[in-house]
């Protein structure tokens, strides 16, 4: 790995000395987030640096049980329930679709629904949201669970990933199993998907965290905050008159803490996954 | 005719297999477009009645003529150049550093600090960066003070809301460009090195003319993303100022928005148009500069 030149001690150390200081920057929102959390807004207030919190005291996140009206287990509830059916539908439809799309690229209709899909992910998401509001009222899907799980579904970078796995597989392989009489539903169900899991479960935990985030097209669908999840409900506790700083911060971690984890378990998925998908073939 | 018919029959299984995408797609995708073109183009009043008035191009008109917008365009524009350079210059320069030898183990650790404001929620990151600007509460102005170093006005001022809201940006964007940087660097072709090594090249040398050339790829890529993202600059705003102070950060998603909100559908679908142009102009321009260049 060191072929090219040799390193320096002084190199070295300056490399340290730069990269320190930036994970540090990146990283010091959380601990701040995270001791703010467990401080009284008074004791925030007379120094706002300490690194650790005076005591620790929990009672915060009974004082925040209720937001807007509403009981906080139901946001983190909707949260996990449109979080993980919108990924499991994402998941099985881009897989399917993208599969029909690169198998028989040629059949009609089908390239007009690829550029279909690709201009309406060039369209600036927030401005297609707006509209997306119009076609849930003309479908009678406002404020539903099913409109905001279905409007999460589809994304970009799922349907790449996908994409890019189903053109890599070898033609042999299919065109083998073709000669052998095989079903194409068998050729799916027994061949390709079996061959696909590694993918598939990138997929699905891509889709998780993009749409545990997802805040503006659940507020836009909503009609009440009962279909609100924690990340809308944290932006509506952020906009109130006289913020209650403890609770905010509070609530924050409880936006950010299982995604977090989430993360640094299968970083190495995510990281790989999220560059392979963004660099289309 | 037939023929057509015939193969779609033939193929019907992956006309099943692609049902419910192109149902999502049309719904979801397509048809939220071609309505905001459609209500772009008629009265605000009527726009949601099943036979609108069509107005031709006057909400066009009203939204080009009217100075907050073109404001609010220009912002846009100057924001979205300052973010992309920024962005994508400093996730090239973390990349290089991260791919390089020099920390050993550390490379894993720094990657996943600068990863992990990417799939932090936008809007918890951006109401903690919020608060951190905070006179009262905020650590910024904290450090500040305890350096003796003077306040930073931060969001409550129009001359630093832009530059506030940008930090906080790149703090939670640019570690998405890195990686596709780190992923172009670990497919180069190292062996050109050790023979520009060999040609006498010097370190910066090799890194103009072996390297860089190789991660153009991610750099185009990376620039179109950046633009497509910055343009759209919308949950920032939303979170940590609302437009202001002063409209000094009243972008055109959010002024569309604030328009949208008040009842005006035509106008504000007018907007996205524009800015939907934009996008779709300014992408393609950066592709066939890219393009052009590598040809030279």
């Amino acid at each position: 790995m060191n072929g090219v030149g040799r390193t320096h001690p002084l190199l070295r150390f300056a490399a340290w000395a730069v990269a320190l200081p930036v994970a540090v920057l990146f990283l010091y929102p959380y601990w701040w987030m995270m001791v703010s959390a467990l401080r009284s807004t008074r004791e925030i207030m007379s120094a706002p640096l300490r690194l650790l919190p005076e005591r620790l005291d929990l009672s915060i996140f009974s004082e925040i049980s209720r937001i807007g009206g509403v009981e906080l287990w139901r946001y983190a509830l909707n949260s996990v329930a449109i979080t993980g059916a919108s990924t499991v539908v994402g998941v099985v439809v881009t897989a399917l679709g993208a599969y029909a799309l690169v198998r028989k690229p040629k059949l009609p209709g089908f390239a007009v629904l690829r550029w279909g899909f690709l201009v309406a992910i060039m369209y600036p998401y927030m401005l297609l949201v707006i509209p997306v509001y119009l076609v849930m009222y003309r479908l009678g899907l406002l404020g539903s669970y099913s409109g905001i799980v279905l409007f999460l579904a589809l994304g970009p970078i799922q349907f790449f990933l996908f994409e890019q796995f189903f053109r890599a597989i070898p033609k042999e392989v299919i065109e083998a199993a073709v000669i052998d009489g095989a079903s194409e539903a068998q050729i799916l169900f027994r061949i390709v998907l079996p061959m696909a899991a590694p993918v598939t479960a990138t997929v699905a935990l891509i889709t998780f965290l993009i749409n545990w985030a997802q805040w503006f097209p659940v507020m836009l669908i909503s009609t009440t905050p009962d279909t609100y999840t924690l990340p809308v409900a944290l932006l509506s506790m952020n906009g109130e008159l006289g913020a209650n700083f403890q609770g905010i911060m509070a609530l924050a971690v409880l936006v950010t803490l299982p995604i977090a984890v989430l993360f640094l378990l299968a970083q190495k998925r995510v990281m790989a996954g999220m560059a392979a998908g963004a660099v289309k073939g | 005719m037939s023929a057509a018919l015939g193969e779609i029959w033939r193929n019907r299984i992956f006309y099943l297999f692609a049902l419910p995408f192109a149902v999502l797609t049309i719904l979801f995708g397509v048809w939220p477009i071609v309505l905001s073109i459609e209500v772009s183009f008629t009265a605000s009043a009527t726009a949601l009645k099943p036979s609108p008035t069509w107005v031709g191009w006057a909400n066009y008109a009203t939204v080009l003529a009217d100075p907050l917008f073109v404001a609010s365009l220009g912002r846009t524009l100057v924001y979205t150049v300052l973010s992309v350079v920024a962005n994508v210059g400093v996730a090239l320069g973390l990349a290089v550093l991260f791919d390089s030898t020099l920390l050993k183990r550390g490379n894993l650790f720094f990657r996943l600090a600068v990863f992990l404001p990417v799939v932090t929620p936008d809007v918890a990151g951006y109401v903690v960066w919020r608060w951190l600007y905070d006179r009262s509460f905020g650590a910024f102005n904290a450090a500040l003070a305890g350096l003796g170093l003077p306040a930073f006005t931060g969001l409550s001022s129009p001359d630093t809301a832009t530059l506030s809201l940008l930090l906080a940006e790149l703090w939670h964007h640019t570690g998405f460009y890195m990686i596709i940087f780190l992923a172009n660097l670990a497919i180069r072709d190292r062996a050109l090195e050790e023979a520009a090594v060999i040609d006498g090249a010097d370190a910066w040398q090799r890194w103009r003319w072996v390297i860089l050339p190789q991660i153009r790829p991610a750099l185009i890529i990376n620039t179109v993303y950046a633009l497509i993202q910055f343009l759209k600059t919308f949950t920032v705003v939303v979170v940590m100022t609302k437009g202001g102070p002063n409209d000094a950060t009243n972008f055109v998603s959010y002024y569309a928005w604030q328009l949208f909100d008040q009842g005006r559908y035509g106008e504000a679908t007018a907007m996205a148009t524009v800015l939907f142009g934009l996008v779709v102009v300014l992408s393609l321009g950066v592709f066939v500069f890219g393009d052009r260049e590598a040809a030279r």
